[in-house]
């Protein structure tokens, strides 16, 4: 039986869920398996692949049993690694050079450039130059140079601003 | 009580049904919702109940999750209104809801806030603009855990950075129906989306009902994000279209929706499965002008005839058979 999830490997897990309230069987791979958080009681909905992100931690950097741990909520390292989970805020500063080769495996790149709370938007101005960057690099990609100037232009008024251009 | 969203009609909902946008947020000072005890977890819901009731333009209804009945539960997520997963552990855990249930907000689900606004249709910048003004109130309120590098701090690292996930729920029948859906999941995947089955999972997406959403969330603006599904979005909407003509000349298409039509209108038992798969056929006449019925209506009867929702519409457990039954005699009611 072929993987209901990628249609490409042998299904070697067979799962019966109760989905809407019927039983349904779900055949897939052990990678597809892994992927969609089967083996938790409830998945699919979330942000969901919390599970995913403590297996990528544990096959990265700093998998060695460090005894390192939060001063903020008390969770180690180890803890994070198996269930895929910050314990508090204050995790990403202590783990953070452990995290961040996982964070640009999933994102791509390891720097915000959203919105931010309203409290925070005079603090800083650094991600909005860095959006901004991104931006400038697309006009000059596409040749519209006089979008370029805007936007350069943007950059120097908020990096006077406080900015790090 | 005024209409809910689901009974307004949408942009382009031939193939979109609806758009909803997902922010996670979390309260600075306050440990993630995994490691918070009990009447933490109560503070935490009683902190953030006070600064939404705050906002003066949105009436919220607070439920602690625990004073509700199991199929009340059930029904919010058969509604899409709360997670299976907040549906299946309740102690702690409270919901934000406004009346037309276009916004909901769980408390101490993966994060804090888990803020969600629904609009029927395609409405990626009305749904967001909604998110996002709530969510500035919010913020001005409260103090949200917050770094200048990583963004918004969630439980789960996968949605760090904007915390936002932005999906549409496409009705996508045609391209099931000629085998291009897997395809499609594959090469959605390469771009930073996903595509899921909307009621059930994988390839056995019951309803031919699938959510496209992003899943990058640090180092992409919102607006970058919610550009890039809305134009994945009308390409696959684009080539659902074109997947129907082609379906269309083929006189076996017309058979098999009057069919469907025929069977809801008077079978006396109908189970969910069968009842999504036959509603799925009848929508796509619907749109083609051929079933006399409008979407609204569709959509609504697919979320009422779930489960939970239905069961919730008599005052008393029901069990299979009788829930089967049930269902059938609404079904009949709503088409003849």
């Amino acid at each position: 039986m072929i993987c209901q999830n990628c249609n490409k490997n042998e299904a070697n897990m067979h799962m019966k869920r109760i989905i809407n309230g019927r039983a349904a069987e779900v055949h897939l791979c052990s990678d597809c398996a892994r992927s969609l958080g089967y083996g938790e009681a409830f998945s699919g909905f979330g942000l969901g692949l919390g599970e995913l992100f403590g297996e990528l931690l544990s096959k990265g950097e700093g998998s060695a049993n460090t005894g390192l741990h939060c001063h903020g909520c008390g969770k180690t390292f180890d803890e994070i690694v198996s269930d895929g989970k910050m314990g508090c805020a204050e995790c990403y500063g202590v783990f953070y050079d452990k995290l961040l080769p996982s964070l640009r495996r999933i994102h791509g790149k390891a720097t915000h450039v959203g919105t931010k709370p309203v409290k925070n938007e005079s603090i800083s101005y650094d991600s909005q130059i860095a959006e901004l960057k991104q931006k400038l690099a697309v006009a000059v990609e596409e040749q519209n140079f006089e979008l370029a100037a805007q936007i350069r232009d943007e950059i120097n008024e908020i990096s006077q601003k406080g900015g790090n251009a | 009580m005024c209409a809910k969203w689901y009974l307004g009609t949408g942009a382009q909902n031939d193939v979109v049904i609806n758009t909803s946008i997902h922010l996670a947020r979390n309260v600075r000072n306050y440990p993630f919702p995994a490691r918070l005890s009990l009447p933490e977890k109560l503070k935490v819901n009683s902190v953030i109940k006070t600064a939404a009731d705050s906002i003066g333009e949105y009436n919220f209804n607070y439920y602690e999750m625990k004073t509700l009945s199991q199929s009340e539960v059930v029904s919010l997520a058969e509604r899409h209104l709360v997670s299976p997963e907040f549906a299946s552990s309740r102690d702690g855990r409270a919901l934000l809801l406004t009346e037309d249930e276009a916004v909901s907000i769980m408390l101490n689900e993966e994060d804090h806030i888990r803020l969600q606004v629904m609009y029927a249709g395609f409405a990626l910048d009305e749904a967001y603009r909604t998110a996002n003004n709530i969510d500035k109130e919010l913020s001005q309120k409260l103090d949200f855990a917050f770094d200048d590098k990583l963004g918004y701090l969630t439980q789960d690292p996968t949605a760090l950075g904007t915390g936002m996930k932005a999906s549409v729920v496409l009705h996508l029948p045609a391209l099931v129906s000629t085998s291009q859906i897997t395809k499609l999941i594959t090469t959605v995947s390469k771009l930073g989306l996903s595509l899921r089955g909307s009621y059930g999972e994988g390839a056995a997406a019951k309803g031919d009902m699938f959510r496209l959403s992003n899943t990058i969330t640090l180092g992409i603006s919102e607006r970058a994000a919610i550009e890039n599904l809305k134009s994945i979005a009308l390409q696959i909407a684009a080539q659902e279209r074109t997947a129907r003509e082609e379906i269309f000349k083929a006189p076996v298409t017309e058979d098999r929706i009057y069919r469907a039509y025929g069977v809801l209108k008077y079978a006396r038992l109908i189970d969910t499965n069968e009842f999504m798969e036959l509603i799925s056929l009848v929508r796509l006449g619907a749109v083609k002008g051929i079933i006399n019925m409008d979407c609204a209506q569709i959509e609504a009867l697919m979320i009422h005839m779930q489960p939970a929702t239905i069961s919730l519409s008599v005052d008393r457990p029901l069990d299979r058979i009788e829930r089967d039954k049930l269902r059938a005699l609404l079904v009949r009611r709503a088409l003849n």
